[in-house]
Formats: C-alpha cells, structure tokens, sequence
C-alpha cells in the first residue's frame, strides 16, 4: 500500500461492535467471502492505549498522564472494500467495521509497567509464520503527539481506545487461520479465523 | 442521554451520506449504488438547548474556518439486531428524531479530495445536536413523507421532504445490518437535503421535522 507521509496523524473510527476478545472468533463475513470485489481482509496488528480520565485539548508533555495502560489491537480490514471506496473519495466506514474485526488484549499493561511504550517489538504471525514483524519505535506520530492533536478535536473518556497504526506486513487472512499478535511486554493475542454462517 | 422524556444509551451514530437527490446535485457527488455510511463519535451529542461549540482551532484558520449545519431525521434502533430483511426493519425501530450533522466543511472537502476518512471533520464535541423528543412508530406509520427545514436566525435555508430520500429508512436498516450489529439507542441519521451552509458564533439554528418538533441550538465560540 502506498500512502503519503502524513502532516497530521490521520483518525478513523472503529465502533465498539467490533471488539472481541483474545481467543474469540475472527467472523469472515459471507457478504466478503462471495464477492470477488471484496473477498480479502487483512490482518493489521497496531500498539492501543487506553485512556484514564475525561480528557480534552491536552498537550503532549502531559499525555502520559492521561493513559491507563498499554494493549495489543488487531485492525481487521476490508481491504478490497477499503480501496474501493478510497478511489471514489467515500469514507474507510464500512470496511473497517463488520463485527469482531477489532481483538483487543490479552491484558491491558499499566502505563507504569512499560516505561517506553516506543521501544517494543511487534509481530503477527499466521499459522506460525511471521508476517508483521517491526518495533515501536518507527512510529511517525508517538502516542504523546497523538493524544495532544486527537484531543484537540474531541473529548476522550475512560476506556477509550486509541490504536496507533501497523507496521508494514499487512496480508490477508482466510477462513481457519490461526492469528497471533504480539507485542513485547504484553503478550500475544490468538485468534481463529472463521467464516459466517 | 435524555432524549424529550426517554433515555438511551447508544453506542454509537451511523450517519448516510449524499442520500438526497437535492444535496447530491449541490455538493457534485456521485449518486451511491449502496449507501455510504460513516460515523459520529458519542462525544459529539447534546441535547435541544445545549450550545454548538465552534472549535477555536477551526475558528482561527483560513483552511478550515467553515462549520456548517445540516438537518437529517434519525430513527433509534430498538433493539439488538443483525441480518435484518427490509420488510422487518420497523420491529427494530424505537422511533424518531431530528438529528443535526454539524461538519467542518472545509476540512471536510479538504480530506475527501485526499482520500482521508471523515472522521475529525464530523466529531468535534458538540457536532451532533439531536432531539427534541423521540416520536416512536406508531405515532409516524411513514417517516418518508414528513417535512424537514432548518433556519439559521429565522431564516429558512434547507427545506425538504423524507420523500425524496434515496434509500429509505428499511433499505438503510437491511444494509448496515450485513455489516453490524445494531445495539439499542444506536442512532442511525439517514442524510440532508440540499441548502447546507455556514454557521457563526451568535447565530441561532432551529431543526424542524413535521411531527417530531423544532431542534434549537445556538452557536457559542470556544472558550467564552
């Protein structure tokens, strides 16, 4: 995928019905799997932190102080989809948000816990082979930065999620795959990938 | 939040875009085959009264200093649901309501012409007024024949008719439910007619629906 560096970090949403939990189902949606058009969703695995207190128009030397602690977030996508509607100028909406396209876990880490969350090593493997594979610390934006911009447009509240991008790696995931994400500190993430009934 | 006299805990607000014919004519969009949906975060609600906050971030530069107003009839989902066939959609319909999809425009535009989601433009706090009540089914049988204007300080600048929506309330409920799951209190707004335009700290807007009410929200700067 070719994108441009950003000015800005660049936010979209995930709506709550998306999450699932480390060793639940990853549902392939049959109205993906029957389309040529759509039939391929990637796997995204991305460092999430998770907010402690209603927080707005914060600066980022004080961002930290905002954060409850650090998780592993899967970004499942619609990639077809997700391109598809990029070239006619739609929103990435859809393609981002069928259900259970958004693991969260094992655990949250307390920012305590992990002193530099821009120093960890990140992975994805599918049925035991490495397919995402890079460190933190090739973010563009840090998590400072990104809580300072994001809160100056919206109000955050406790237990929001804010998921910070993936490396390089991304690739499809089929019906069956095992998907193991993890990030150094806090573990790994195990996900089957099953087709809708 | 209290909605009028009841209270829903949504979970989040999916709005359609470009879905009348009018406002798909003034903003030069293509004419979707499926809707285009995309969401509000919950941090922009407020409730009729309540002031729209003009960000001062917006406010204060020349590429984005555009906010503009945009009246739409949102239905409440009832209950859980997903797969749900067109003829079923009302069974999972709590009612109606006026919803205004508040938009920095100009940031807006400026992202869609580079391929951005819409996000930030649509979900500063205070972006979403909605209300003033929820006017439940049996009290509108057919919300695709119901009046709908918006005047910024008494002045009519949108006005409409649900009828001349594109995908209707049914289709709109069967098609985001391929894709999923619908909690109760969710609000769904179904699109503007055409008329969108700018708002200013000082001015005052009133989102009317026939049957439904007059939604009344004032812009406020930042701050003050």
């Amino acid at each position: 995928m070719k994108a441009q560096v950003p000015k800005n970090p660049i936010f979209f949403v995930k709506t709550v019905n998306t999450l699932v939990a480390d060793g639940d189902p990853i549902i392939y949606p049959k109205i993906l799997y029957n389309n040529q058009d759509y039939n391929q969703v990637d796997h995204e695995v991305e460092l999430a932190f998770i907010i402690s207190q209603n927080c707005k128009n914060i600066q980022a030397e004080h961002g930290y102080e905002y954060i409850e602690g650090y998780t592993i977030f899967l970004d499942i996508t619609a990639r077809k989809m997700q391109i598809s509607d990029r070239n006619i100028n739609l929103p990435w909406y859809r393609s981002k948000n069928f259900d259970s396209f958004g693991p969260i876990g094992p655990r949250i880490v307390n920012f305590n816990g992990i002193e530099d969350p821009h120093n960890l090593n990140i992975q994805l493997k599918i049925n035991g082979e490495i397919r995402q594979q890079s460190n933190t610390k090739h973010m563009i934006f840090k998590i400072p930065e990104i809580l300072e911009y994001l809160s100056k447009f919206i109000t955050l509240s406790p237990g929001d999620i804010v998921a910070t991008g993936t490396p390089s790696g991304v690739g499809p995931i089929q019906p069956e795959d095992i998907i193991e994400a993890s990030i150094e500190k806090i573990g790994t993430i195990t996900h089957k990938v099953i087709l809708e009934e | 939040m209290k909605i009028g006299t009841e209270t829903i805990n949504p979970t989040k607000i999916i709005c359609i875009g470009t879905n009348y014919m009018d406002h798909i004519e003034e903003t030069g969009l293509d004419v979707p085959r499926e809707p285009v949906l995309f969401p509000k975060t919950l941090n922009c609600l407020i409730s009729n009264n309540d002031p729209i906050i003009y960000p001062k971030f917006l406010y204060n530069q020349r590429k984005y200093n555009r906010v503009d107003y945009e009246v739409e009839l949102a239905f409440i989902v009832k209950d859980k649901c997903k797969h749900i066939p067109k003829n079923e959609a009302y069974n999972h319909i709590l009612g109606y309501t006026v919803f205004n999809d508040v938009t920095a425009r100009k940031m807006q535009a400026k992202d869609i012409v580079s391929k951005l989601p819409w996000f930030r433009s649509k979900s500063f706090d205070t972006f979403g007024p909605i209300g003033p009540r929820i006017v439940d089914t049996d009290e509108i049988k057919d919300p695709h024949n119901l009046n709908i204007n918006l005047k910024l300080n008494g002045e009519i600048k949108q006005s409409s008719n649900t009828k001349h929506l594109l995908f209707k309330i049914p289709e709109l409920l069967e098609y985001i439910s391929t894709i999923l799951t619908l909690e109760p209190g969710d609000i769904i707004a179904t699109g503007t007619p055409s008329g969108i335009g700018p708002m200013q700290p000082g001015d005052l807007i009133e989102a009317t629906i026939e049957k439904i009410g007059t939604l009344v929200n004032n812009v406020v700067m930042e701050g003050e």
